[in-house]
């Protein structure tokens, strides 16, 4: 449960008029039910009463009537300012939500960046977030309102009808529900945990089943494969059933507990009512409006059978917003290269040292190739270059300050990187080159001539031709050159290249060098090379 | 049956509400006690009764989401091609999450539909029984009803459907950027990023409203026939009650017992209507649900030859022979008799048909026309599985199971590990890495690089000792050092006497075989 404040706080800080103006109106509409059904019932046994006295020609009919009518329509226009409120209010903060996401996921360890580009975690975070979107409108707000109405609704009955139809009546509610809710929570978490687990494990091994399907045939393993799947199924539906037998047996409790406190109401009402103490009207009252509010206990339920798949989502989601905003640091403007100490990195979670006493500069102007077998090193050292993995020792100096130095925007603005794969997304191509912050279509082209992509862009329908999905319509090669022209668009002082010729034929390779040294001429640039026009073109290299 | 029987006792509860309250305006000495106790206990039979129908529903519910995801986990183990449904994620997305919003439609939905069959009619007679004036109230906000019903169901379904849609393509965004995190930070385009997509999403959430907008309001015209019908049962049978309206009943007078009966009967008869609208978003994403499986099962796909299980490995010689194999095209393969021991590779160009042959001998296809001979004799779906229990198989793309590296390697089967890793040229890897051969490996790799996860399969293939090695391009990407590693060791395997068959673009590894069988060009 404590894993979902913080979500929540995040959410009443981001969009708390929205939320609250959702909250107010779903009071409102409760209010309004019990207040319709509640005076239905009064002007029924009061004017049957005054029927029976022979008092009917003298009793106000049109007050009530037309209060009866007001509380009507207005309840009906309420529910609908309501349903849209409250979806606004949802809308909001599932938006609030993801960009927070974005936000915390932005500010990442490059390992996590990793990690969340991968289909299942992409897929986990998704549908965590879609969990989460039902926090406010199925739990947060119909529980706040709820407690509202049955607030008003103590000192209600406590002026009409007197403390003990009062106390009866919300009391009975309030503990009743706290009793029944307090009770499932306990019993259906830890279950909704394992069941959720289960569904992953089902998730994680039919992916596994499907991709691996041949290797696992071949290995005589794909019937062993199926039957694993299939006991993960087994278990989830298992825990599934005991958890739907426990939200089925709160729901049957909950329906007990309306039962039993209109039927109190309706035993205490009479009991008044025959002793003279309540006029028979308000105790037909007390009754009708303790029904009206059973409409209060109604969201409970469906609160119930989804909080556990909440708590699961906000203890991830939550994890995930706690990552820390990269470390400040001042802006520099000193002149120079790259220099790199006595280096040692080591891979994520690998114990022996990747790299070991590392020394290279890399001058203004400059272009140097960092050759070596798959495996060496070479990304590790680019990125830890980039402030994107911490090395194990010594030092990397950007224009004579060390990396950690600088603030990110600084750093970002002095040093680019292009990363072995670079990710485009959906959207034009001015839209991807725009992405490195140069908007100008001349600037625009400029780029896209250095790397040899200007003609096929133009043959596609120019800079306002749209990318598909992670840069679809595009091949490979393609695809690489636009993210190379978007790095040069940064105009570095320092370019760092990750193999950046990969999927292009030996001659555009060449091209493509070229054109890179001719758009940056004073740029110190570092390559990590793995074949042979890469490292021709270089004016030194080191190899790891 | 339950549910309605259960919809049906509050007017037996409604019934005792009523004659108490009356009895009691009309001076009548009552029990509070006894009519307490009878009100709760029809209540408490009420909630048992609706509890034994969820009950039954849900379990009809569970029976039929399980039987449609073990249909589709059978269908995928037994087919040897893709689903043209989707690649796994896909199916898993379908199999998994999908099938799960079958549950409120079986349970939710099929109930209250069930109840508005019945509770509305018994409802309509009791009260025109009581007065025909109340009666005709119900009876014209109540056909209404289903025709705005009809209305709200279209509007909703385009409505939820549009909804889904955009919430959908907010996730699509959200994906999008977060798989491309690193080329923003390094772009240093996060606030750009950050700022684009709230405008997106602010955007999105105004087109979504103004869809809202629209369902909310058919609804709120369902909720408005409601209200209006009992407020007008409520006033009709104030004033009957008062005495000031005299029409409406059949000849006496409407009685407090009957008009506090027919008030509490009001609300109940648009009430199975209301919680079959409010099903109805149920019923709309059951049918989209429906549609993919009817999709997925459209395409039963080739069937797997054999179970893929473990048995004993077949008899006799390892020699291969395709006679007269076609590929899915229409071309003939050329026909090949590959001896005992031989290293043989399979080139061609892309689309030549190389991944086929490799698929036909491991048995993981059946040709259409010709046949294919392993140890003399037919390879079948019979022969298949014992077959294969003596191949080594290196494929092009290697997916690694979630699970330790270990169990990757090994599979179930038994060999010396520490031999095939040092064949393989990986034992250092797996030394490297954080926890040697427990590293749980996953979708990404668990930080093997991609020569490493090549040799890794290598290492697989050659663990127990395969009488044939069957690998697919087993250097392609590969830089010259990694290659060399990965070509020494299959030829190891050759020299200890295993039978080599590798389909390959590299003509260095082709050099390297007795015999090079050329497919020729673009299939």
């Amino acid at each position: 449960m404590k894993h979902l404040w913080p979500i929540l706080g995040l959410m009443w800080r981001d969009q708390r008029s929205a939320l609250m103006r959702g909250a107010v109106l779903m009071a409102v509409v409760l209010a309004m039910g019990a207040a319709l059904l509640g005076l239905s019932g009064w002007f029924i046994t009061a004017a049957a009463a005054a029927g029976l006295a022979g008092a009917g020609a003298t009793f106000d009919v049109f007050r009530p009537s037309a209060l009866v009518r007001f509380l009507a329509l207005g309840r009906a226009a309420a529910r609908y300012g309501e349903r849209l409120l409250t979806h606004d209010a949802t809308l909001r903060a599932l938006e609030s939500l993801r960009l927070r996401v974005l936000g915390a996921h932005l500010a990442a360890s490059h390992d996590r960046m990793l990690h969340i580009r991968g289909a299942q975690a992409l897929n986990r975070l998704t549908a965590d977030i879609d969990a989460l979107d039902g926090l406010p409108l199925r739990l947060a707000l119909p529980l706040l309102s709820g407690l509202a109405v049955l607030a008003i609704g103590l000192a209600a009955f406590w002026a009409l009808a007197g403390p003990i139809l009062a106390t009866w009546i919300i009391g009975g509610y309030a503990l009743g529900a706290l009793l029944i809710a307090r009770n499932a929570v306990g019993r259906m978490l830890p279950l909704s945990r394992r069941a959720e687990i289960a569904a992953q494990a089902f998730r994680v091994r039919l992916i596994d089943m499907i991709r691996a399907r041949g290797d696992l045939a071949v290995y005589g393993q794909l019937e062993k494969q199926a039957q694993s799947v299939q006991s993960a199924e087994d278990r989830r539906l298992d825990l599934r059933t005991t958890l739907n037998e426990a939200e089925r047996r709160a729901g049957m409790k909950l329906s007990f507990l309306a039962t039993l406190v209109a039927s109190g109401a309706l035993g205490l009402g009479l009991a008044a009512a025959q002793a003279g103490t309540l006029p028979p009207a308000l105790g037909a009252m007390a009754f009708f409006v303790s029904l009206a509010l059973a409409e209060v206990l109604a969201p409970l339920r469906r609160a119930l059978s989804d909080l556990g798949r909440m708590v699961d989502a906000a203890r991830r989601v939550g994890r995930d917003l706690s990552a820390r905003p990269p470390a400040s640091g001042a802006d520099h403007d000193a002149p120079g290269g790259l220099i790199v100490s006595e280096l040692a990195l080591t891979r994520p979670g690998a114990r022996a040292p990747l790299v070991v006493d590392l020394s290279l500069t890399v001058q203004p102007g400059e272009t140097v190739a960092l050759t070596g077998p798959s495996g060496s090193g070479k990304s590790t050292l680019l990125l830890a270059l980039a402030g994107l993995h911490e090395p194990t020792a010594g030092r990397i100096l950007l224009g004579r300050v060390p990396i950690g130095d600088w603030t990110e925007a600084g750093l970002r603005r002095a040093l680019t990187l292009l990363p072995q794969r670079s990710t485009l997304m959906a959207g034009s191509v001015a839209e991807a080159l725009a992405l490195s912050g140069a908007d100008g279509e001349a600037d625009h082209w400029a780029a896209l001539r250095a790397v040899q992509l200007d003609k096929v862009i133009e043959a596609k329908g120019g800079l306002t031709a749209r990318l598909g999905p992670r840069g679809s319509g595009l091949s490979g090669g393609e695809a690489q050159r636009l993210a190379l022209a978007r790095a040069l668009l940064r105009h570095p002082k320092v370019l760092l290249l990750d193999e950046p010729t990969e999927g292009m034929d030996d001659a555009t390779a060449r091209a493509v060098l070229t054109g890179i040294r001719a758009f940056l001429p004073k740029a110190a640039i570092l390559i990590a090379a793995h074949r042979p026009a890469e490292i021709d073109q270089a004016d030194r290299i080191v190899a790891l | 049956m339950l549910s309605i029987l259960a919809g049906l006792l509050w007017i037996a509860q409604a019934a005792v509400v009523a004659q108490a309250l009356g009895d009691m305006l009309q001076g009548q000495q009552v029990q509070p006690a006894v009519s307490a106790i009878l009100f709760a206990l029809l209540g408490a039979l009420r909630a048992v009764l609706t509890y034994r129908a969820e009950t039954l529903a849900q379990t009809a519910a569970d029976a039929v989401i399980s039987g449609a995801r073990r249909a589709i986990v059978l269908a995928e183990a037994g087919r040897t091609d893709d689903n043209p449904f989707g690649g796994a994620g896909a199916v898993a997305a379908l199999a998994g999450e999908k099938l799960e919003l079958l549950g409120p439609f079986l349970t939710r939905y099929a109930l209250a539909r069930a109840r508005v069959m019945v509770v509305p009619l018994a409802i309509l007679v009791l009260a025109f029984w009581q007065s025909w004036a109340v009666g005709a109230i119900l009876l014209v906000a109540g056909p209404l009803i289903p025709v705005f019903m009809a209305l709200i169901g279209l509007a909703a379904k385009e409505a939820s459907a549009r909804q889904m849609a955009e919430i959908g393509t907010l996730n699509d965004f959200l994906v999008e950027r977060l798989s491309a995190l690193v080329d923003i930070r390094v772009l240093g385009a996060g606030d750009r990023v950050m700022a684009g997509f709230a405008a997106q999403a602010g955007d999105l959430r105004a087109r979504t409203m103004a869809v809202l907008r629209v369902a909310f309001l058919s609804s709120t015209v369902l909720e408005l026939f409601a209200a209006i019908g009992v407020a007008m049962v409520a006033v009709y049978v104030g004033f009957s009650l008062l005495g000031t309206l005299a029409f409406g009943t059949w000849g006496a007078p409407l009685s407090p017992q009957a008009g506090i009966f027919l008030l509490l009967l009001a609300p109940e008869f648009f009430q199975p209507l209301r919680d079959l609208a409010a099903a109805w978003h149920d019923k709309a994403a059951a049918d989209a649900v429906l549609d993919e499986v009817a999709t997925f099962s459209a395409d039963a796909g080739t069937p797997l030859p054999g179970r893929g299980a473990r048995v004993e490995p077949l008899p006799g010689p390892t020699s291969v022979r395709l006679l007269g194999c076609c590929l899915p095209s229409g071309m003939v393969l050329p026909d090949l008799t590959i001896q005992p021991g031989e290293r043989v590779a399979i080139v061609g160009a892309s689309g030549a048909g190389k991944t086929t042959v490799l698929r036909l001998i491991a048995g993981l296809t059946l040709p259409d026309q010709g046949e294919v001979q392993v140890a003399d004799q037919r390879l079948s779906a019979d022969t298949a599985d014992a077959w294969r229990a003596r191949l080594g198989w290196m494929p092009q793309a290697p997916h690694f199971l979630t699970g330790s590296l270990r169990a990757n390697l090994t599979l179930g089967r038994l060999g010396d590990l520490p031999a095939a890793l040092r064949t393989a040229a990986v034992d250092n890897v797996a030394l490297a890495l954080p926890r040697g051969l427990n590293t749980r490996l996953g979708e990404t790799g668990g930080g093997l690089s991609g020569g490493e996860a090549r040799r890794m399969t290598l290492a697989r293939a050659i663990l127990s000792a395969p009488d044939v090695i069957l690998a697919d391009e087993p250097t392609a990407d590969l830089d010259a050092a990694t290659a060399d590693l990965v070509t020494k060791g299959l030829l190891a395997e050759a020299t200890r006497g295993a039978t080599l068959i590798v389909a390959t673009h590299d003509p260095a590894l082709a050099a390297r075989m007795d015999r090079v069988v050329d497919l020729g060009g673009a299939g």
